[in-house]
């Protein structure tokens, strides 16, 4: 049966080969590899090599498909979605891979997919924050990021070909904070220093800037860097409307420096190379103060994460020791939050 | 009474053991799994021997009497509706607390992410916070000192 069959099945490849055939005009497909690649725990990657005879991809390629993994959470898009999100950005000028065709054939993968073509490089990010070959190269990194970004926030709603993405009060702090609560009163521990940080939240709230396609996971590990260059920006899957301060927050936000707690942009540099460009590029300049409530919002909301993923485990009954283990990021969270709104600290005993 | 060696120590011998002896021997990609094994029981460790996160100050806020999830609970309650915002020293009371809670769960969880944030002096540089009452049960308190909120 087509739906059960593994992504390695012949009848699989042979079925994904006509696809391909027919969305690029060619004659004859020929799929010399499809293997998992590394990463992604709510959606699969999948390296696919295949030969073209003809049409619009004529020769060999490298493709990545990736598809939905069997369990998704609500929040991200759909790969359709997803698809239609990449192709904007790349016609947009983002350093994106090209975004090829997309299915929701069933009988083809299984699950829903697209295809893109496969960039060069690495997303490792404990590799990328402390790999002394590239630390030279680092600044200049985290500045072109700063102008890739720049470039994904100058797509602004309205959109048709992006109607389908919430609107930004459906995804903006009230609801986010709502979102927050509800979940804090669904778990069976309590939070002090969460219940704290989203009160500071929810009477700090910024006026919000013009709606803009915000990527809601800008961080490293979610983009390629091959040598000195960033050849990809990676995994659209929460792209949506919103505050462009919001994805500054969340790219600088302390969860997200891994090696290099001291390189406050990514882990990979200071602020200054990240922030200048995205002004440049941007021709605006960033509001320090509401990245700073972003920040903060940004350590909750991976405090929240954090601790769904170990639900997976405590709750959902998911064996699994990675995500027996999430849940106590929490506190690195808790601990951020702290030193953010309360620098000064009563932990000194003044 | 248990028999020696208790339940830490032995669980940090096998950590030993695991990473030192096992883990060289197991193929590449199964390394990390054994990195990951020899984390929980780091943890397991460190939970066994420090014990549950204080409930002192807790307890100084809210009277005797309850156990510490339902004082935590109340407390996390009060710190949503802002309860402690009106009053400086009570709000610097609850910072306090929230410290204490925080670097104490961290020692148990991650001591290495305290550490490189800077807090890398177990018993040293962690104050306990100043007794004070909830504002809303309005209990006696000691008085608190003054001290300049940072917000």
């Amino acid at each position: 049966m087509a739906g059960t069959a593994s992504p390695q099945s012949k009848p699989r490849h042979a079925a994904l080969a006509r696809f391909l055939a027919g969305a690029s005009a060619a004659s004859a497909v020929e799929i010399t590899a499809l293997n998992r690649l590394r990463g992604g725990a709510l959606q699969e990657n999948w390296g696919l090599d295949a030969r073209f005879s003809g049409g619009t991809l004529d020769g060999d390629q490298r493709l990545v498909l990736r598809s939905s993994a069997a369990t998704g959470i609500a929040a991200s898009l759909t790969r359709h979605q997803e698809f239609a999100v990449q192709k904007a950005a790349f016609a947009a000028g983002v350093t994106v891979p090209e975004p090829l065709f997309a299915s929701d054939e069933p009988a083809l993968f299984g699950r829903p997919f697209f295809i893109m073509r496969r960039a060069p490089g690495i997303a490792l990010p404990d590799r990328i924050t402390s790999d002394l070959a590239l630390d030279p190269a680092l600044p200049m990194i985290a500045e072109r990021l700063g102008g890739e970004l720049a470039r994904i926030h100058a797509i602004r709603p309205p959109r048709s070909d992006l109607a389908f993405l919430a609107p930004c009060a459906d995804t903006g702090p009230i609801r986010q904070i709502a979102g927050f609560r509800a979940y804090l009163d669904r778990h069976p521990r309590p939070r002090p220093v969460l219940e704290w940080g989203i009160r500071w939240l929810e009477t700090h709230i910024p006026p919000t800037d013009a709606p803009v396609l915000c990527h809601h996971d800008f961080r490293t590990g979610n983009y390629l860097v091959d040598g000195a260059a960033v050849t990809a920006i990676l995994d659209w899957e929460f792209a949506g409307w919103g505050d462009p301060h919001e994805d500054i927050g969340w790219f600088c936000c302390k969860s997200w420096r891994f090696a290099r707690l001291d390189r406050e942009a990514g882990g990979i540099a200071d602020r200054a190379p990240f922030y200048r460009g995205y002004e440049r590029e941007s021709g605006g300049v960033i509001d320090r103060r509401r990245v700073r409530f972003w920040e903060v919002l940004a350590s909750v909301r991976w405090a929240m994460i954090a601790l769904e993923q170990t639900d997976r485990h405590m709750i959902g009954g998911e064996r699994d020791l990675d995500l027996s283990l999430t849940g106590r990021r929490a506190n690195e969270c808790e601990l951020e939050i702290l030193m953010l709104l309360d620098r000064k600290g009563s932990h000194s005993d003044a | 009474m248990r028999d020696l060696p208790g339940g830490p120590a032995l669980l940090a011998l096998a950590r030993d053991v695991l990473t030192t002896e096992l883990l060289p021997l197991l193929p590449e990609e199964r390394q990390p799994d054994a990195l990951l094994v020899a984390k929980c029981m780091a943890i397991a460790e460190r939970e066994a021997e420090l014990g549950e996160t204080p409930e002192h100050e807790l307890r100084i806020l809210y009277g005797a009497g309850t156990d510490t999830d339902e004082l935590l609970r109340r407390f996390a309650r009060e710190l949503r509706i802002g309860a402690f915002e009106n009053s400086p020293d009570h709000d610097v009371c609850a910072r306090a607390i929230l410290w204490q809670l925080t670097l104490a769960k961290l020692r148990q969880s991650s001591p290495e992410f305290l550490a490189a944030n800077g807090f890398d002096q177990p018993g040293g540089a962690i104050g306990r916070a100043k007794p004070c009452l909830s504002p809303v049960s309005r209990k006696r308190s000691t008085p608190l000192p003054k001290v300049k909120s940072s917000l």
